[in-house]
């Protein structure tokens, strides 16, 4: 009864938390999107306006006189490509580490998640000039292999899991049967483990999506990625901040929506690959 | 045969780069003057190990983490606890897809709008504290304050992350053991000391190990919010290595310093392991 | 019919004459174009006034010659790096933008090709390109490197100093300081004061901090970066005197002048916040167009104050080079573009549109010096300046970086002026010992 007296007083108290943590949340987006929307001499008023003429001028000078949308292209291409590859190998990988023994698992675990760990500058330097020697930079092909480095842990981690859940008495039917083993992970562990494909496919996306610096340093026109596109406009003569938020803005929506589709789903992901 | 592509393609795409890299690391190797490269042994290391400049990188990296992890535990946690309270169901969706918000915002773009945001002139956070009476503040240019500024936009990014793996653990807390704890005790502490934290830990360690990963790799917020500036004072380690690399162009020097912060990271995530995730 | 006829002949006289004028033939662009028409050039531009100006300037190149221009922008702060990259790597650029301090860089990698080459083919060289045309301390010290020309001066500057008339006027001043001491502490206390600043120089942790900021203290004062052997000379008393008059303007300067970059300095003036900065004559059209600034009638222009050693104002700018890893063809059509872009005729069109051009006769024709009021003073920063005022040896990008971190921290007081003179000294010192500077493999040049 105790609660119940002391519950409206609460309720309001959260009530005023949750939308403290909302605004926290949301409001930089606000304020990117109105900037976006905002001439240069608008987003240079100081104090800043609230209320203002929108002009779509950013967007459009961004998009076609600044080549922002073909670099939106091969952010699009370089993300779904590295993704599906991080899934095509590492599925395989995750299932036998779920399910097999063998010598040197643990120090196998332990090397994907290192390579989680290992900061990107460790692998762009040598990576630059090892490309530079192929005569493969500035291609789609380069940033799609070096973001294995960092979604194939991920695909690996998350898609263990997924596996482990799946009971073992599910092969072991299957293997009196006589079905092989590869027909086993196929047909019968890859269907279930369709929700951990799913998670860690989000994942992937959205990290090559946002990856900055190899993009930085790999690519110069051909390949260059939105984020990257992004940075170049930071001129020491002029910036011109509307742009620079309009094309952040056409960057980061399309992430946004992905992540809220799959809110639940994220949630469960990163709980899953940090959680035991 | 199951791990082997996926092996052979990490060796091939993360480990031969490194084995260049340290290649690099003993030559005199310049982007500039490949004309002359020259090997030099450990001249590069000795300088590195020496240069009180690199190990200042390392220290402003490592209390980036120690000043925002705390509070992004503690925000994690309130947030976690909030939502984990029963009621309300509608707002706490609302909430709860907000949180998921700042997690997938390209890190580059949150650096982009720190710039807009909180710049001294036009910047809205000055006005909004200038509401509360306080004076507008010079953000970008204030050694302490570019720090601080960083930290804030890591503690934005980030918490959300927390809070979400808290309140996992939270809801792994069995409902009958919990109900029991609320009719004993009316301290929402005692429960969550006695009942609820030691479901928390397991979340807590992975916490611990992916933000000192990702700190030790944070480059694209910092770099696009204040390239390092002013002077060195947000120069963490990832953006000093690009700096030597790409900019003074001395990649052996650059190969260097990232080998001996490959060490680093290797030897931390050994004892973490070690200490808290024996259960492999 | 007869007409015709007449006509024809007429012709074919008048080209008789000119061909042997000329040695051969008459040279037009069309015609030395046309075994390059198709051909497509690759160059990076900046995002600066003087680049969309030729860029605007292009369609009537393209027309006339069939080469195709294909610009890739990119901010100065990633210039270097995106060219340094694309020609370590062989990639597609067939001409280099070489910012002064970058051609000892790009020569001594022979990744551009001397520019005789063209100059002394017929088929390409203009026989209006008229070298002597060109201010000679900027042709020399943009595209010279070691007694060798490789580009030509394309978007060039001088340090200006920029001053708001009203303000100053309204402080009790006729005219601008002439002197940095008289700036400081005559102009200095009178124009500080209730959010506005007497001055502003843009400090930034990058080449802003070492071009407009450390070398601009620098020089005025008697000081150097070497000495003639090529050791610091930073701890020389002139030096140390330099560094420290910066350390005596920060009061009258805004708050976090080491956030400043171009962008917030010419903003400060252009908003009137700010009464004077030392800025490039590139700036020119943003602070006089009233759609991006408050004062454009204010603006008053004049060469920069002088210090005990005299006017040293600040000296930068780029040229435009053919690259070496173009093929014969891609050369010839680069080096038509970069004549082309940087040649007399094109000078006053240039200017107009907003760019700098380094032709000395464009700045004789009449009205030029009404019109753009900044021509005078530009004109006579360019008489005689110093080529090194930051050296433009290939072991600048390196040495560069030093300057910018240890400038900073001496100007937010991590470090006095001593210390960071010492420490910059040290590291600057062993780039040129492992250069060769030392041992006699390398000749000093700077």
């Amino acid at each position: 009864m105790s609660i119940a007296t002391g519950s409206k007083r609460s309720l309001t108290g959260q009530c005023i938390l949750l939308l403290i943590i909302l605004a926290f949340c949301v409001f930089p987006f606000y304020w990117m999107v109105t900037t976006s929307l905002k001439t240069q001499v608008v987003a240079l008023e100081s104090p800043p306006v609230w209320i203002f003429e929108a002009t779509l001028d950013n967007y459009r000078e961004a998009l076609f006189d600044d080549g922002v949308l073909r670099t939106l292209g091969n952010s699009i291409i370089v993300a779904v490509c590295t993704t599906v590859l991080a899934v095509v190998l590492g599925l395989p990988a995750a299932y036998a580490l779920a399910r097999f023994e063998f010598r040197g698992k643990k120090d196998l675990w332990f090397w994907f998640i290192t390579n989680r760990m290992v900061s990107p500058i460790v692998l762009a330097l040598p990576f630059f000039l090892i490309v530079r020697n192929f005569g493969m930079l500035d291609q789609h092909i380069t940033l799609i292999l070096i973001y294995l480095t960092f979604n194939l842990p991920i695909v690996i981690w998350i898609c263990t899991d997924q596996f482990r859940a799946i009971p073992k008495d599910l092969d072991e039917a299957a293997t009196l049967e006589g079905a092989s083993q590869f027909r086993i992970f196929a047909q019968i562990c890859l269907p279930l483990a369709m929700p951990g494909v799913a998670v860690s496919s989000i994942f992937s996306f959205i990290f090559s999506w946002n990856e900055l610096m190899f993009a930085l340093i790999l690519t110069r026109t051909n390949a260059k990625t939105a984020p990257a596109m992004a940075v170049s406009f930071m001129e020491g003569y002029n910036l011109p901040f509307g742009k620079i938020m309009a094309t952040s803005t056409l960057i980061v929506i399309p992430v946004l929506i992905f992540a809220l589709i799959a809110s639940k789903q994220l949630v469960r992901g990163l709980t899953m690959g940090a959680v035991k | 045969m199951f791990v082997g592509p996926a092996v052979i393609s990490l060796a091939v795409i993360g480990i031969a780069p490194l084995i260049y890299a340290a290649y690099t690391s003993f030559h005199f190797f310049n982007l500039t003057k490949l004309k002359h490269v020259e090997f030099i042994g450990l001249q590069n290391y000795a300088f590195v190990l020496t240069d009180g400049v690199f190990w200042q990188a390392i220290g402003r990296t490592f209390t980036v983490l120690g000043m925002a992890l705390p509070v992004q535990v503690a925000l994690g946690l309130v947030i976690a606890l909030v939502l984990h309270q029963p009621g309300l169901t509608l707002l706490k969706t609302l909430a709860r897809l907000g949180l998921v918000l700042p997690m997938a915002t390209t890190y580059a773009v949150v650096g982009l709008l720190g710039q807009v945001m909180f710049n001294q002139k036009f910047g809205v956070v000055n006005q909004l504290i200038g509401f509360l009476g306080v004076d507008p503040v010079n953000w970008i240019g204030n050694s302490f304050n570019a720090f601080a500024m960083v930290i804030f936009w890591d503690v934005w990014q980030w918490t959300p992350f927390v809070a979400l793996i808290l309140l996992a653990g939270l809801t792994t807390v069995p409902g009958e053991i919990e109900e029991a704890a609320k009719l004993e005790t009316k301290s929402w502490l005692t429960v969550l000391r006695y009942v609820q934290l030691p479901f928390l830990v397991p979340g807590l360690v992975a916490i611990l190990i992916l933000r000192t990963a990702d700190t030790l790799k944070l480059f694209d917020m910092v770099f696009t919010l204040t390239r390092g500036g002013p002077g060195s004072s947000t120069e963490l380690i990832s953006l000093m290595i690009q700096r030597v690399g790409f900019r003074a162009f001395d990649q052996g020097l650059a190969s260097a310093q990232a080998i001996i912060l490959l060490a680093i990271t290797i030897v931390l995530s050994q004892l973490y392991i070690k200490f808290f995730y024996r259960e492999v | 019919m007869k007409l015709k006829s007449l006509a024809r002949s007429l012709a074919l006289a008048t080209a008789l004459t000119f061909g042997s004028m000329s040695g051969g033939h008459a040279w037009s662009l069309e015609e030395a174009a046309k075994p390059y028409a198709g051909t497509t050039v690759d160059v990076v531009f900046l995002l600066r006034p003087g680049y969309e100006a030729i860029e605007a300037m292009l369609p009537e190149f393209e027309k006339q010659t069939g080469i195709k221009i294909n610009i890739i922008k990119h901010p100065y702060e990633n210039a270097l790096g995106e060219q340094v990259r694309d020609f370590v790597a062989g990639g597609d650029l067939d001409a280099a933008l070489i910012d002064l301090v970058w051609i000892g860089n790009f020569a001594e990698n022979d990744w551009v090709v001397p520019i005789d080459k063209f100059t002394s083919n017929a088929e390409l060289a203009d026989p209006e390109l008229d070298m002597d045309d060109f201010f000679p301390l900027v042709l020399n010290a943009f595209g010279g490197w070691n007694g060798k020309l490789y580009g030509l001066p394309l978007d060039n500057y001088s340090g200006l100093l920029f001053y708001n008339k009203c303000m100053l006027k309204e402080a009790g001043f006729d005219g601008p300081p002439k002197t940095w001491q008289e700036l400081k502490d005559v102009y200095g206390p009178k124009l500080t004061g209730n959010g506005k600043f007497a001055y502003a120089l843009q400090s930034k942790r990058n080449e802003t901090q070492s071009a407009d900021s450390f070398a601009r203290v620098l020089w005025p004062f008697g000081g150097s970066f070497l000495d003639k052997d090529f050791k610091s000379n930073l701890l020389s008393p002139e030096s140390q005197a330099g560094l420290k008059f910066r350390q005596e303007l920060l009061p009258i300067m805004p708050e976090g002048i080491v956030a400043y970059d171009h962008a917030e300095t010419v903003n400060g003036f252009a908003q009137g916040d700010i009464a004077m900065i030392t800025e490039w004559s590139a700036f020119y059209s943003s602070v006089k167009d009233s759609k991006t600034s408050k004062v454009a009638d204010c603006v008053g222009i004049a060469p920069e104050p002088s210090g005990p050693a005299g006017r040293k104002p600040a000296l930068g700018g780029f040229s435009l080079a053919v690259a070496s890893q173009a093929d014969e063809k891609e050369q010839a059509a680069a080096y038509l573009f970069i004549q082309w872009a940087t040649s007399k005729a094109n000078a006053k069109e240039y200017l107009e549109r907003g760019g700098v051009p380094a032709r000395k006769s464009v700045y004789e024709l009449p009205g030029i010096a009404e019109k753009f009021d900044f021509v005078p003073a530009l004109v006579e920063s360019w008489q005689d300046g110093v080529p090194e005022f930051r050296p433009r040896f290939a072991e600048w990008p390196e040495i560069t970086e030093i300057v910018q971190e240890w400038g900073t921290k001496i100007m937010l007081g991590e470090v006095s002026t001593e210390e960071g003179a010492k420490e910059l000294g040290t590291r600057m010192e062993a780039v040129l010992e492992k250069a060769g500077y030392y041992d006699g493999k390398k000749p000093l040049a700077q």
